[in-house]
């Protein structure tokens, strides 16, 4: 049992791939947003690498064990600290029965994950142990951890004194930008060409009302084709509104004039057009972007996001892991 | 040295409550241990930038609507 002190800002149960297969029924996969980090922690602690995890948003959580256990924590640098000594990140750690775990806030990304060798035991709903927060599915009641809660922990080994070498973790940047891969559609034909280049050459800012439901972006005009304006009036009066459609996860979803990247707890229908896709392989680097940080976009093709996203899961194997 | 107030997470900081809204302190008021200074936006929630001991605050190290780092500091006390 783990006891929550502080909860932290929404810090969720997730694992990965999170809750698939319902997705024709309005249920988001969740799951954490780096999976490539949170992975890593699992890998560390001797988990599966999609074992159930803690995913801590900008403020992180305190916790407190009540038995021994092997963690890990990975991602967003959080300055964890074991009883106020700093935590040494990227490794497999032994913290002994009384001992308390704390997170502060994200100096260097935006979310950090927590993996404790077994895993978390909270109840599986619909295949996962994922929080869906907006609809109080999975996770302990549905919802983010409250002070005051005890997370179970399934029984784990775990070999403390694991490291992930530097070569195989994220490259979590340091100067506020990020190039984020997209893929072209599907509705990338209701832009016309000078709203095309405009999208894949500006820096586009995320917002502050940003959360694991959408990215809001800030940036400059789109432009449209002349099928945004010559349609049946089912599709709506923006020209960004079209006859309700299942989204795509990692949509870049054109509200109006307002693009929102539609990520882990995202809803899977709507009448807006979605002119690019952020394949799952560029999730990490939104997971770890902080609001007011600059996002350009790089086009590559389904087939290279795909080679993209293998890369990521050899790194986050056990073999890969060095001794500290 | 002055005392100064540090972000307590990353994101948006605002001097206001709303956009409509007074700022919270001008440059030179009194504050009170625990009262709020200004908000930071993140995660579509705004949470309060609190001074930590009663003084005077002295002058802002951030614009209104600019981004913090965690840490970062936004206010000098005396």
């Amino acid at each position: 049992m783990i006891k929550v002190l502080k909860a932290g800002l929404e810090t969720s149960i997730q694992d990965y791939p999170g809750r698939y297969g319902y997705w024709n029924q309005g249920f988001p996969p969740s799951g954490p947003m780096d999976s490539w980090s949170f992975r890593l922690a699992n890998v560390l602690v001797g988990n599966l690498p999609g074992a159930a995890g803690l995913e801590c948003q900008f403020l992180g959580p305190t916790l407190s064990f009540d038995a021994d256990a092997v963690i890990a924590v990975t991602g967003a640098d959080m300055r964890p600290a074991l009883d106020g000594e700093p935590f040494p990140m990227w490794q497999s750690v032994a913290v002994r029965a009384g001992q308390t775990l704390a997170l502060g806030a994200a100096r260097v990304g935006g979310r950090a994950y927590i993996a404790v060798a077994g895993a978390f035991a909270n109840e599986e709903k619909l295949g996962s142990r994922s929080t869906f927060n907006k609809a109080g599915v999975g996770g302990i009641d549905g919802h983010s951890i409250k002070a005051g809660q005890e997370l179970p922990v399934a029984e784990g080994g775990g070999t403390p004194g694991l490291l992930v070498p530097n070569e195989h973790r994220p490259d979590i940047r340091t100067d506020r930008s990020w190039t984020i891969e997209v893929c072209a559609g599907p509705n990338d034909d209701w832009i016309d060409e000078a709203g095309k280049e405009r999208f894949l050459n500006s820096a586009w800012t995320l917002s502050a009302k940003s959360d694991r439901t959408g990215f809001r972006l800030e940036g400059p005009e789109w432009t449209f084709t002349e099928k945004a304006y010559k349609k049946p009036k089912e599709h709506g009066s923006l020209p960004s509104n079209i006859i309700d459609q299942g989204y795509p996860m990692g949509a870049i979803n054109l509200a109006g004039q307002t693009p929102i990247i539609l990520v882990n707890d995202g809803p899977s229908m709507g009448g807006f057009i979605n002119p690019y896709t952020v394949p799952s392989a560029a999730f990490w680097k939104l997971g770890q972007a902080k609001p007011g940080e600059r996002l350009h976009f790089r086009l590559v093709s389904v087939a290279e996001a795909q080679h993209l996203a293998k890369e990521i899961a050899k790194r986050c194997v056990r073999e890969n892991l060095v001794n500290a | 040295m002055p005392k100064r107030l540090l972000a307590p997470l990353p994101g948006l900081f605002y001097r206001r409550p709303s956009p409509e809204e007074a700022p919270f302190k001008q440059e030179g008021d009194a504050v009170a241990a625990g009262e709020t200074i200004g908000l930071i936006e993140a995660m579509k929630s705004f949470f309060p930038v609190e001074a930590e001991t009663a003084g005077k605050l002295a002058r802002f190290l951030v614009q209104d609507g600019e981004t913090v780092d965690a840490d970062q500091a936004i206010a000098e006390m005396e």
